[in-house]
């Protein structure tokens, strides 16, 4: 019943770049939009819908593209909103959330450094975990991980 | 704010004593009672010309280049001041072993929160590339004679994180570690006899 | 004037670095910097078996094991599609309610340490030490238990058990009155603590900051009541909430959670006393505890054709709100996991509960945040 309402409301909003709403368990489902309706999306979310809480922001490296993910709650409707959109595997990039939702700040610089997201218009992206400068993004399927002793038998044959 | 005023006082006391008789369930061994031993207190300014008279009597009898070390050797392996640092897991585990039960003090570990005060640094914890300049300057910050231990698998070896990339593996790789103890993490009686272990070591220290 | 304090500093409590802009005494800005402790797991995650993720669980949280533990379960038998059996339920809130009761006593033993009070910690660390003493009597570990199990939990209690935990509670929810006229009569505590570090309602739902800070605030939402999970939805008990917002607010909510979690476990073991059963779903996939793969033997995971799916779970950790997110992809590996730590979202708000304090406030605010360094950087 309230997912319907969710649907309406954003088909109403962004028209044909609104894909869907999957059912997605004990939440209000999982919505599926395209990465250029981002900001009227959030704005529609957050204030039409009242999904006042930004949770989480992810990414998923799908090697032939990537998804972002971000996790809302409305404290009116006691219940979760999982928003997610595929961007391009080559330089994939979406509106940062930080001006809707304040909290998505720190959980975009991580998603930026892991899996190589940019974030346009985000106040402040730059490294938060990994050390400045570290150009690699560990959470790529190309990423791979090595047993230490593995390691320093390749850099001495190097 | 008003927060509520203290309220009244419970129900029973509390007391070390009834807080372990909680697993009193288990059988417990009688100890046999300690011999109390009596100690002569001297004053401050009594202490310095009696230990002097008492270190002199000592020189006259042994000599001086045998006797500077031990000394030494002995002052310092009692007052280890470990430096105050938590770095994962094995930080709470340290903790514990300054609680009530475990109360390293006993041995003289005090931790300290400045290494310019320490001789001793314990790595509680896995180490990341990016803490490990910062490491390397606290440990060049210690005054000498200093020490090092690795407690726990992390520290010892990467432990579970050991192929991730951002971990050192081993933090033998950056500083020289005297003692390691195993353990994920070592339970707070392992890390009592690790820094007995090194007290073994600083007692056989010649140079 | 910037100041670094951190990552070696008594007041951090773990890792990582606070660098506060100062006017004299005055905080005028100030920018966290983490990643000191950053382990990688959620990629190490993805080389794992299914099961072998739990031991990682642990160390991610490591003053709250269990509830980590319990978030990563509940996630992967969504993605999995294993329903774990009842007994189990009520053993991991059993698991999960006595994990709040020590991380609240770790947190109690490190804040009022940071205020000037000394014996408050010899306290905090006795009495949780009890409660280590419970999970050790059960899983072997005082830390890190990896007890539980996509499907259920590894083994059920020793004989006993119910009984000798019902002391600890009564022992337990006499110190906390003890407790509070520690620290509530006192007048040290009360003058560096009253009105200081105050965050509002609004800010903290703008910030994203939840668990004890945005109860303090007086906003009743906790994922145990809004969204129940476990055994939750059978078991009474009301949210702690308080009004103030500020230190003073935080200590009244985190007291007053773990006397809700006292009368949660006496309802807990009175179930388990009189309901036996099976602790571990039947019918579970071999390969959720299949051997680790050799590096570079990846032909030796076989790729067979399992259900895929995705789950998503959310639980009241004792620092907040804590996610999972769980993508399996129909290997042995989940394809990715996705943490939100609640630790991560508090300390991104630090700007609005810090700037306008003095330098000496620094300490009892951020130590009312109860910080946990291990499931910030993960």
């Amino acid at each position: 019943m309230q997912s319907d309402d969710v649907a309406r409301t954003v088909a109403a909003q962004i028209g044909e770049r609104f894909l869907g709403l999957e059912p997605f368990p004990r939440t209000a489902g999982r919505l599926r939009f395209r990465s250029e309706a981002a900001l009227p999306l959030f704005h529609t979310v957050k204030e039409q819908l009242g999904f006042h809480h930004l949770s989480m922001v992810g990414g998923i490296d799908w090697v032939t593209h990537r998804e972002v993910f971000y996790v809302v709650w409305s404290d009116d409707r006691r219940q979760y909103l999982l928003l997610s959109a595929d961007l391009p595997a080559a330089a994939p990039h979406i509106e940062s959330a930080a001006s809707v939702w304040p909290a998505a700040n720190w959980h975009e610089r991580e998603t930026w450094e892991l899996v190589d997201i940019q974030f346009d218009h985000h106040p402040d992206l730059r490294h938060l975990l990994l050390p400045d400068g570290y150009e690699a993004h560990p959470l790529l399927r190309s990423f791979q991980l090595h047993e230490p002793e593995e390691l320093e038998v390749k850099q001495r044959s190097v | 704010m008003s927060a509520p005023p203290a309220p009244p006082m419970p129900r029973t006391a509390g007391s070390a004593a009834e807080a372990y008789r909680l697993e009193g369930e288990l059988p417990m061994v009688e100890q046999p009672a300690v011999p109390f031993v009596e100690i002569e207190t001297v004053r401050a300014r009594e202490f310095i010309p009696a230990a002097k008279e008492a270190f002199g009597a000592l020189i006259a009898e042994q000599g001086q280049a045998k006797l500077i070390r031990p000394t030494f050797n002995w002052a310092g392996r009692n007052s280890l001041f470990p430096l105050h640092w938590g770095l994962a897991c094995c930080a709470i585990e340290f903790a514990s072993a300054f609680s009530a039960r475990w109360d390293s003090e006993r041995f003289g570990i005090v931790p300290r929160s400045s290494p310019r005060q320490c001789d001793l640094m314990i790595v509680n914890g896995t180490v990341t590339w990016k803490v490990a300049h910062k490491l390397i300057t606290l440990y060049e910050q210690m005054p000498e004679p200093k020490w090092v231990i690795a407690m726990g698998n992390c520290a010892t070896g990467g432990g579970p994180f050991r192929t991730a990339y951002s971990v050192v593996p081993g933090v033998d790789k950056l500083v020289p570690v005297d003692v390691y103890i195993a353990g994920c993490p070592p339970r707070p009686e392992a890390m009592i006899d690790g820094i007995l272990r090194l007290e073994e070591l600083i007692r056989e220290r010649r140079e | 004037m910037w100041i670094n304090m951190g990552p070696q500093h008594p007041m951090t409590h773990g890792l990582w670095n606070l660098r506060v802009k100062i006017d004299g005494e005055l905080i005028t800005d100030c920018d966290p910097e983490m990643g000191y402790l950053h382990r990688g797991i959620e990629k190490i995650s993805e080389d794992r078996h299914y099961n072998e993720v739990i031991t990682l669980m642990d160390r991610t949280c490591y003053v709250a094991g269990f509830a980590w533990e319990h978030l990563y379960v509940l996630a992967a038998e969504e993605a999995l599609h294993i329903q774990p059996p009842e007994r189990a339920e009520y053993l991991r809130t059993l698991c999960e309610e006595f994990q709040r009761i020590g991380s609240h006593l770790m947190w109690y033993a490190a804040f009022v340490q940071d205020i000037g009070l000394m014996s408050p910690f010899l306290y905090g660390m006795r009495d949780r030490d009890l409660v280590l003493d419970l999970f050790q009597s059960y899983t072997g570990a005082r830390m890190t238990y990896e007890y539980m199990r996509v499907g259920g939990v590894r083994n059920d209690l020793p004989p006993g058990f119910t009984g000798h935990a019902r002391k600890v509670l009564d022992w337990l929810s006499d110190r906390f009155v003890e407790y509070d006229r520690l620290c509530l009569g006192s007048d040290i505590f009360r003058k560096r603590c009253d009105g200081l570090g105050v965050l509002s309602a609004a800010d903290c739902v703008a910030t994203g900051v939840t668990g004890p800070m945005l109860r303090s605030a007086g906003v009743k939402r906790d994922v145990r009541r809004d969204r129940p999970y476990a055994a939750y939805p059978q078991l009474d008990f009301d949210v702690a909430v308080a009004d103030g917002a500020d230190v003073t607010a935080r200590y009244l909510v985190r007291m007053e959670e773990m006397r809700q979690s006292v009368r949660l476990l006496r309802q807990v073991l009175d179930w388990l006393d009189h309901h036996p059963g099976p602790v571990l779903a039947d019918r579970l996939p071999r390969w959720l505890g299949a051997p680790y793969a050799p590096v570079g033997k990846e032909e030796y995971v076989l790729k067979r054709n399992y259900p895929k799916g995705v789950g998503f779970s959310s639980i009241e950790e004792p620092h907040g709100e804590a996610q999972a997110y769980v993508v399996n992809e129909g290997s042995e590996h989940p394809y990715r996991v996705k943490f939100r730590s609640p630790v991560f979202a508090n300390l991104s708000a630090t700007r609005h509960y810090l700037v306008g304090y003095r330098v000496a406030d620094i300490p009892p605010i951020m130590g009312s945040v109860d910080i946990c360094v291990g499931e910030v950087d993960r």
